[in-house]
């Protein structure tokens, strides 16, 4: 929302502080200012000048020669474009010096003629957008341009409006810098311009909640033209577009008291009654922005006997539309209902000004001080007008507004801070709340309407209209009393924070990813797209799916990686998103680790399996039917105390050149096993025997099988067993390999006798040899 | 006789030792000399022919050049031993500059790290650590927040829907509903205040540039008590972010609007950069905008289930993404989920 200074000035008539300083108060005590930008400076210098004599440059140039009578100024010669420049207009002339937006007019050689200054069209003087020629005015040469002056808009970031309904007009800011600045607020809105004869136009309100009230007015005699400059470009400097008297009025009332208007073309209604109604099925409008709309009974409509002549708060009908023939008109100033009218606005995606401020929760009251103002503005640039009939108005009873109870000991607690109870009621007067002592430090606090909408109705609204006035500045930081228990334990942050040191340790660099998956992706790996919650309005399509894996994420930074360093370790911990029917998905946290190697020599697997083993000591892994992008010679469970919590495997080359591996960890599976409980064994007093055995069987089977069945054999003697080393080749048989290990043995009570040392070597032999493997010793 | 044999035998020997080139030369030194069929010990052997008083007088002397000459032996043994030691330790020099093998270490990302210092700052403030899910309902994220449907404040967070009418968190706020439900009861009713935080991944449906991301995070915080005041919230806001900046902050409040307090600030701190005269940095203005916060509305605290006649608290949400890219002066936000190393190895 832009405020123009001006503006405000005209409303807190002796306010005399700088736009700057205001900007600040206002950022500081009522909402945020985002930017103070001058406009119109210009006008400090631009003056009033009457052409003389007009003559060609050059023949095929549309630039001409202009001698012009600028007053005290005197003479002057320039070089004009315009094709409306002739003898005898007066218009705006910019002498050089001139400050204009873009550029500062200088005195320079045009087409060999030396012009001094500039002669202006509305455009350029920022009254309107028209460029088509200068301006012509109705003033003294010399004299400054009638009622054009330069300004400063203030922008007022609208999420800090969100809430105030008032500040969406000139006049609900002005009410605030007025208490600011302890200056009084002038109303322009004299409510006697209404007459309270009977109405010339009736009205049917169906649905009180949907439109508490609806104001109109009828006026004849009226005259489509343009708005005097000074209203276009009051409305310009503001960031509303002039159109035509009549139109850019409603728009000038909403602009100052935040009431949206709208004016119709009396002559093109159908019938005497306006219809207040919801939208029937299958009913269609063709809106003022030329847009036709397919309506629902979700929408409510303003509507003659004939169809929608409006939606209620949002946009205009274009069959009855001001136009330049229209010379009755129906004035609404009406009241909608805030959520209806913001459903409406969503789904036909049109937000337009009146929406906007709809939205909001706009006062009801406030209807017929809106007709009262347009009428006073009409009256001055349309002198001709006749108001036909009296105010119609159909409103639902006003809300009880409930008046609030402020206790002073409470409000001081809430503050952090001494204040007198004359401070607070001086506060809530001067911004119109109604203030009785009703017992000793007991307010009885009654709202205004345009804050009692939506904005205030607890005494904690009171603290803040209290603090922000006092200034926040002038409460002393205090400390608060202090938690003197531990806090709260949250052990899986614990733990996530360990095993982030733990896998940063082993060499991984830690990643986030987005939680979001492209059905794409999903169907390259394999996963069905409608296994996935999905987001109903993605950004874009690549972002459609909530993920159920870390893995492509981790594989897409694999390939981004893999074009700068030849080999890298990277590790994310994040949430799987695993829809459920009936409630909330369940988030499982995981850790996703890969280890790539450009060479495609034996590749990473192992040290990827090592990081298993640091972060699930004692885990097994077993081998596992693979995935589409895993490799299929290359892929196993992670079990943990015989649990599955995990998975590693190898990409499938088709999926990674070069080499990656990756170790996927539930770490809810691991939460939920937990560490094992700890038990001490007495350390032995001794010594061991030790001795290798080589095993030789098929090459494709498991170490850990064979590791297996030793322990088996070895029985409870058995103290460590080590793998030393397998081999392939010959003197073995193509197919075969021999694997070897170090078996230490031991008692805890005694040292062990070779014969029985030997015993336990010969019972593992030949029990090995009966399940058929071949054993070197 | 025998008197002047020692002598010069000893002479000689103690020559001869000091003579040895070689740890061999002087071993044969030694057995020469030393040993048992050596020179001093055919001296003694012929000892046994001597009359007593004089064979006193020789064996105290062989007893002396014995002695002598197994002192001077071990000397010049040591000196070779320390010799010896000091060429091995010469030819084992090694160019410590190499690199060491192994894998270098990996590093944790950044805003990791700095939620783990939050974290640790606020544990040591006595502040529970929360967690809430990333997909909520509609109504924790918003209705419950004081945010019903239809409210135009639902146009200030750009929201991911998903199916089931459930969104991905457009803040971490619905952690303080949570938040007290959980640990209210179990604090407050034993008088001591509730505090907490709760960082986390939240999601807003806006187009991706340098400064804008649809994946962000933050730190919810929330204190609940008896008494609170703008004034204690204040003093929290203003030890904590000195903590955070490592140096003292100069903050000021302002009227902000979040439906889920009451009164809502936007909290500024005076610009780190320039120190409040105006820079480019703080757009001329001596101040940063930093973080929204307010006194708990009393709808939010009986969502929460407590009375908001007898409790009162405030709450915050710190951007840790934009404390991050502060930190760091990162200058555009996609790094942090671009899972690039040539960025993440700089931390």
């Amino acid at each position: 929302m832009n405020f123009s200074y001006n503006w405000l000035r005209e409303l807190v008539p002796t306010l005399s502080t700088e736009p700057s300083d205001l900007l600040r108060l206002m950022t500081l005590k009522t909402a945020e200012c985002e930017g103070l930008e001058p406009v119109g400076e210009h006008f400090a210098t631009t003056v009033a000048a009457r052409v003389l004599t007009v003559e060609p440059i050059s023949p095929g140039s549309h630039n001409r020669k202009a001698t012009i009578d600028a007053g005290s100024l005197g003479l002057r010669t320039v070089v004009c474009g315009a094709s409306n420049c002739r003898p005898g207009i007066v218009t705006a002339y910019a002498p050089p010096g001139t400050k204009f937006d873009k550029t500062d007019i200088s005195r320079r050689i045009i087409e060999g003629v030396e012009s001094d200054g500039m002669l202006c069209s509305a455009a350029e003087l920022g009254i309107n957008k028209d460029h088509e020629g200068i301006v012509e005015l109705d003033a003294v040469p010399g004299t400054p341009l009638p009622a054009l002056a330069p300004d400063h808009i203030i922008e007022v970031d609208n999420k800090s409006l969100t809430h105030r309904p008032d500040l969406w007009g000139h006049y609900g800011m002005a009410r605030e810098v007025a208490a600011i600045t302890a200056c009084p607020l002038r109303d322009p809105v004299n409510p006697a311009l209404v007459p309270t004869d009977p109405p010339a136009i009736k009205i049917a309100n169906e649905d009180f909640t949907r439109c508490p009230r609806y104001s109109a007015l009828v006026i004849d005699n009226v005259k489509i033209e343009d708005s005097p400059l000074w209203l276009q470009y009051r409305l310009q400097a503001v960031g509303l577009n002039p159109i035509s008297n009549v139109v850019d009025i409603t728009n000038y009332v909403m602009a100052e008291l935040g009431q949206p208007m709208h004016a119709f073309d009396a002559d093109k209604l159908d019938g005497d009654t306006i219809f207040v109604r919801n939208a029937n099925d299958n009913e269609r409008m063709t809106a003022l922005n030329g847009e036709s709309y397919h309506l629902t009974p979700a929408a409510l409509v303003i509507a003659d006997s004939a169809g929608p002549i409006a939606l209620a708060g949002v946009i205009g009908g274009n069959d009855s539309a001001i136009g330049p023939s229209t010379t009755r008109i129906v004035f609404e100033s009406a009241n909608f209902h805030a959520a209806n009218v913001r459903r409406t606005s969503m789904r036909l995606k049109l937000r337009t000004d009146a929406s906007m401020r709809f939205e909001k929760s706009q006062d009801p009251a406030n209807t017929t001080r809106g007709l009262a103002r347009a009428v006073a503005l009409l009256r001055r640039i349309c002198p001709g007008i006749r108001i036909v009939g009296g105010l119609a108005d159909l409103a639902a009873p006003p809300k009880d507004t409930p008046a609030i109870r402020l206790e002073m000991p409470w409000l001081i607690r809430k503050l952090g801070r001494d204040i007198t109870a004359a401070e607070v009621r001086s506060i809530l007067e001067a911004l119109s709340f109604g203030v009785t002592e009703s017992g000793p430090g007991v307010f009885t606090v009654t709202v205004p309407s345009w804050r009692a909408t939506k904005d205030i109705s607890i005494k904690d609204d009171l603290v803040e209209e209290i603090g922000r006035m006092i200034g926040y500045a002038t409460i002393t930081p205090v400390a608060p009393a202090t938690p003197t228990v531990p806090p709260h334990d949250n052990p899986r942050r614990k733990a996530h924070r360990a095993l982030r040191a733990l896998v940063a340790a082993q060499g991984f660099d830690e990643v986030y990813n987005y939680s979001f998956l492209s059905e794409e992706t999903a169907a390259h790996f394999g996963f069905a797209p409608e296994a996935h919650l999905k987001v109903l309005n993605p950004i874009s399509s690549d972002q459609s799916l909530m993920r159920l894996s870390l893995i492509p994420g981790l594989w897409k930074n694999i390939q981004d990686n893999a074009r700068h360093y030849d080999q890298f370790r990277l590790f994310e911990i994040g949430y799987e998103i695993h829809r459920k029917e009936g409630s909330l998905p369940d988030e499982v946290s995981h850790l996703a680790a890969a280890v790539y190697q450009k060479t495609k020599e034996q590749g990473p697997f192992f040290e990827a399996k090592r990081l298993a083993e640091c972060i699930l000591p004692g885990c097994e892994l077993k081998p596992a039917e693979a995935r589409a992008f895993e490799h299929p010679s290359r892929t196993a469970d992670i079990l943990w105390w015989g649990q599955r919590a995990g998975r590693i495997f190898e990409f499938h080359p088709n999926y990674v050149e070069g080499r990656a591996v990756l170790v996927d960890v539930n770490l809810g599976v691991v939460e939920s096993l937990g560490a094992a409980d700890k038990r001490y064994k007495p350390i032995r007093r001794f010594p061991s025997s030790a001795f290798d055995l080589s095993v030789v069987t098929l090459q494709r089977t498991l170490t850990g099988d064979i590791e297996k069945l030793l322990r088996q054999h070895a029985g409870p003697q058995l103290e460590a067993l080590d793998f030393l080393r397998q081999y392939e080749g010959a003197p073995l048989a193509e197919g075969q390999k021999s694997v070897s290990f170090r078996l230490t043995i031991a008692a805890q009570d005694r040292t062990l006798s070779s014969e029985e040392v030997a015993a336990v070597r010969d019972n593992i032999i030949s029990g090995m040899r009966s399940l058929g493997f071949d054993l070197r010793v | 006789m025998l008197e002047s044999q020692l002598e010069s035998l000893s002479r000689d020997a103690q020559a001869r030792i000091a003579a040895a080139l070689t740890p061999d030369a002087l071993e044969a030194v030694r057995v020469e000399v030393l040993g048992r069929k050596g020179a001093l010990a055919e001296i003694s052997r012929g000892m046994g022919k001597l009359p007593p008083d004089e064979k006193k007088v020789i064996g105290k002397l062989l007893n002396e050049a014995k002695t002598q000459l197994e002192a001077a032996l071990e000397a010049r043994q040591n000196s070779f031993a320390a010799a010896a030691l000091s060429a091995r330790l010469d030819a084992e020099w090694l160019d410590v500059t190499l690199p060491a093998p192994g894998v270098r270490p990996g590093s944790l990302h950044p805003l990791t790290q700095i939620q783990q210092e939050l974290e640790d700052l606020f544990t040591s403030m006595g502040a529970a650590v929360l967690d809430g899910p990333e997909v909520e309902t509609e109504y924790n994220n918003f209705d419950a927040l004081n945010i019903p449907a239809d409210h135009p404040a639902r146009d200030m967070q750009d929201t991911f829907w998903l199916e089931d009418n459930y969104v991905l968190r457009t803040h971490t706020s619905p952690v303080q509903v949570r938040g007290m439900a959980k640990l209210g009861p179990e604090l407050l009713e034993h008088g001591t205040p509730l505090l907490m935080i709760a960082p986390g991944r939240v999601f807003r449906n806006e187009e991706v540039d340098p400064s804008h991301e649809h994946t962000f995070y933050q730190l919810e915080g929330m204190m609940v008590d008896k008494n609170v005041s703008i004034a204690h919230m204040l003093f929290f806001m203003k030890t904590l972010l000195t903590h955070i900046f490592k140096r003292e902050v100069t903050v000021r409040l302002r009227p902000g609007y979040f439906p889920f307090v009451e009164p809502g600030f936007e909290l500024d701190i005076q610009c780190l950069i320039c120190g409040g005269p105006g820079c480019p940095v703080c757009k001329q203005s001596g101040w940063v905008e930093l973080l929204p916060c307010g006194l708990v509305n009393p709808n939010v605290l009986r969502m929460g289930g407590l009375d908001p006649e007898v409790y009162g608290g405030f709450a915050f949400g710190l951007g840790l993404t934009r404390l991050v890219m502060m930190r760091y002066a990162i200058d555009d936000i996609r790094h942090l989920q671009g899972g690039d190393l040539r960025f993440l190895r700089q931390f």
